[in-house]
């Protein structure tokens, strides 16, 4: 089962290659996400029915929490790669894209798609190298377009990132040690199955020093301040589809890195260790997203920075902890990777249009582009956490488990900086949306396939935020249960 | 286990090397025989790998050393080589730290990594040799990346942390499963062959490969 879920975008990739034209690569892409989203929610109602699946001789795996990966990734490359379509087909008709390099992007995305999904089904924490591949196929995606800026950010992000892997790898190694010592050396000393049923018997000392190395590698990988410093640059360059890719599913699937390691970790070093260190990184991160939300002067960044905000709300919502903070916290990974996705998707049509990331540039979006404004208007009251939008939802649940779990100065000081938030992207938001359009942009909307890819998770953005549909919230309670020791 | 190779004379005597082949690229203006330093380097862990498996008598560990003499001290270089002389890069690397102060700096972090190292009782003395030369060529190897000016030099910084940390892994529990090794040196192979075409685009965009002129994504 597992594997025909990898077997997807890879083949999907592989066809991509043997394309002669435009619309054969557009189709062949198309079908293949459509595969792949298929197979995902084939493999996410079998997790929903047996719990765990493991394949291919321990090495691949589903729990809740993997199937929960699963369904985020699938869901928004599929709307990607819809997305893609219109956006991609736009430069290609203006010239910036040739056949080739159309067909190099549709290759790279369908294994972009790939290294995700192994994030999310490997057993071993080897899944260490699931996460080193994402990096190395997306830097790739990024320098697409030869421009200064984005080789800069390509340049800044593989760096950044694999030194942070690196320290992570580290952590990896040090849990391995902790794990020998009592499974003995085996293949399966790494496996997630294993490790979790000795996991309190590990020595204290050494999974603090592992953890520490876990959340700064990973944290690196995730946007976690102070380690964010790559991801404005990154997500502000890499081409739209790329970028919400980027922001709505690789920043979780790092964060269920540190997620999986917080568990075991927790189980051999009491909560208290562990939620402090991801409370004070998740406070950090949102606190650093305020100035440069406020102050910024390019779309792409303010959105870049918005994501390092909520990563850092779902890192403190673990922080929290209790079923409650857990529970927002992977609610809030849903719903930031819907909502994300469509303020990205909307910042694309915008680019297209106007061909300028700047704030200042861009106005009257609501007259030149209706149905994009609409979106956008949406996306955004839905980002800042105003009702009633899925992330809402989400975020009052962690900051209802903040104050009961008696953090109370953590939680004022998030309420706080959610409130500045709300104010600053607003701003700048409502600079580009209301107001007359700039002279010398022709109304109309730029494709159907970018307008009916941002209806998709529109509707998930609406939905989710009135009412919670029953097997959801099974879903998520059952990823609470692997997630939760306490 | 482990130790009681680590705690042999050979064994001491390979890890010395190793942190001179560090202190060779610490002290050199050349590119060439940066990167030749670095084969040496991984050449003498191939050696500790091999060591490791003659007496353990694991064939995941000569399966490991061998990739090791292959991958990190023939194919990485080369691909080096090829990228020097390709872009036609200048042979001298620019420097924001002096060979004197680097020297002193490096000596300085391979002092502090073994009080390190010695402070965390829960570690055996004999593989805690091995594992301060790890945390050192860490340390060293981060300290490269932000002290030199050209991009080739940051990705040689990578690849000598990531030496340090198989170092560490070796010393410490005989190596990680083969299949997680396997898959390191896949991501680290690719990785390099990535960073050479990063290299290869900043050369042709910047006409450099100075990370003096990534600069300009800010705020």
């Amino acid at each position: 089962m597992i594997e025909y879920l990898l077997l997807a975008p890879v083949l999907t990739g592989i066809l991509c290659f043997l394309t002669k034209s435009k619309k054969q690569v557009e189709t062949v892409s198309l079908t293949g996400s459509i595969a792949t989203l298929i197979l995902g929610l084939i493999l996410v109602k079998n997790v929903y029915q047996n719990n765990v699946i493991i394949s291919w001789t321990n090495a691949l795996f589903a729990d809740a929490f993997s199937a929960f990966i699963v369904l985020i990734v699938s869901i928004v490359g599929f709307v990607a790669s819809i997305y893609s379509i219109g956006y991609m087909g736009h430069e290609f008709k203006h010239g910036i894209m040739d056949l080739r390099k159309l067909k190099i992007y549709y290759i790279l995305f369908h294994i972009f798609m790939f290294t995700m999904l192994l994030v999310g089904v490997t057993n071993n924490l080897g899944l260490w190298i699931a996460i080193e591949m994402t990096t190395l196929v997306s830097a790739l995606l990024m320098i697409l377009h030869t421009k200064k800026s984005s080789v800069e950010a390509a340049w800044k992000y593989m760096i950044i990132c694999t030194v942070g892997i690196t320290f992570a790898l580290f952590g990896t190694i040090l849990t391995y040690y902790g794990a020998v010592k009592i499974l003995g050396e085996s293949g399966d000393a790494l496996n997630w199955t294993s490790l979790i049923a000795v996991a309190d018997q590990f020595d204290p000392t050494i999974m603090k020093l592992a953890f520490i190395f876990i959340l700064i590698g990973y944290g690196t990988k995730a946007g976690l301040a102070p380690m964010h410093t790559w991801l404005p640059d990154a997500h502000s360059e890499a081409p739209t589809p790329v970028s919400a890719l980027l922001s709505g599913v690789l920043l979780n699937c790092a964060m269920y890195g540190i997620i999986r390691f917080y568990t075991i970790a927790t189980k051999s070093t009491g909560p208290a260790f562990t939620s402090n260190l991801l409370i004070i990184f998740g406070l950090l991160s949102i606190g650093i997203a305020v100035p440069f939300i406020i102050l910024q002067e390019d779309y792409k960044r303010m959105l870049a920075y918005s994501s390092v905000e909520h990563m850092g709300i779902i890192a403190l919502g673990i922080g929290f902890g209790g079923a409650l903070g857990i529970f927002g916290a992977i609610l809030h990974m849903f719903n930031h990777a819907m909502t994300k996705s469509l303020m990205f998707f909307g910042a694309g049509n915008i680019l297209l249009k106007h061909e300028t990331k700047e704030i200042d540039k861009v106005s009257g979006i609501m007259k030149s582009m209706p149905a994009t404004g609409t979106m956008l208007l949406i996306g955004g009251l839905a980002i800042t956490g105003s009702p009633p939008f899925g992330i809402f939802i989400s975020e009052f649940t962690i900051l209802s488990a903040g104050f009961f779990q008696g953090n109370i100065i953590s939680s004022v000081l998030f309420l706080l900086f959610i409130i500045m938030i709300f104010a600053g992207f607003f701003y700048n938001l409502s600079k580009m949306i209301f107001g007359t359009p700039k002279p010398g942009i022709v109304p109309g909307e730029v494709s159907r396939w970018t307008l009916g890819a941002m209806v998709i998770v529109a509707v998930f953005v609406i939905v989710l935020g009135v009412y919670i549909p029953s097997f959801f919230y099974d879903m998520i309670m059952k990823v609470v249960a692997v997630i939760r020791v306490i | 286990m482990a130790e009681v190779v680590f705690g042999s004379k050979i064994m001491q005597l390979l890890i010395a090397f190793i942190l001179v082949s560090t202190f060779m690229i610490l002290g050199s203006t050349r590119l060439y025989s940066c990167v030749r330093a670095f084969g040496i380097q991984s050449f003498l862990l191939a050696c500790v790998a091999g060591i490791v498996a003659y007496s353990t008598g694991k064939y995941d560990i000569y399966i490991v050393a061998l990739l090791t003499l292959i991958i990190k001290s023939a194919v990485i270089p080369y691909i080096f080589i090829y990228i020097i002389r390709e872009i036609k890069v200048k042979r001298e690397i620019e420097l924001y730290v002096n060979i004197s102060p680097s020297l002193i700096i490096g000596g300085t972090l391979v002092v502090i990594s073994y009080y390190l190292i010695r402070s965390i009782s829960i570690i055996s003395e004999l593989s805690s040799l091995a594992l301060s030369a790890s945390m050192s060529l860490v340390s060293i190897g981060l300290f490269i990346m932000i002290s030199r000016k050209k991009a080739l030099m940051q990705m040689l910084g990578i690849l000598i942390m990531e030496n340090g940390l198989f170092l560490g892994a070796i010393s410490l529990t005989n190596g990680m499963p083969l299949l997680v090794e396997l898959g390191i040196f896949f991501d680290v192979l690719i990785g390099v062959l990535i960073m050479g075409i990063l290299i290869f685009r900043i050369n042709k965009t910047f006409e450099s490969i100075d990370t003096d002129l990534l600069k300009n994504l800010i705020g």
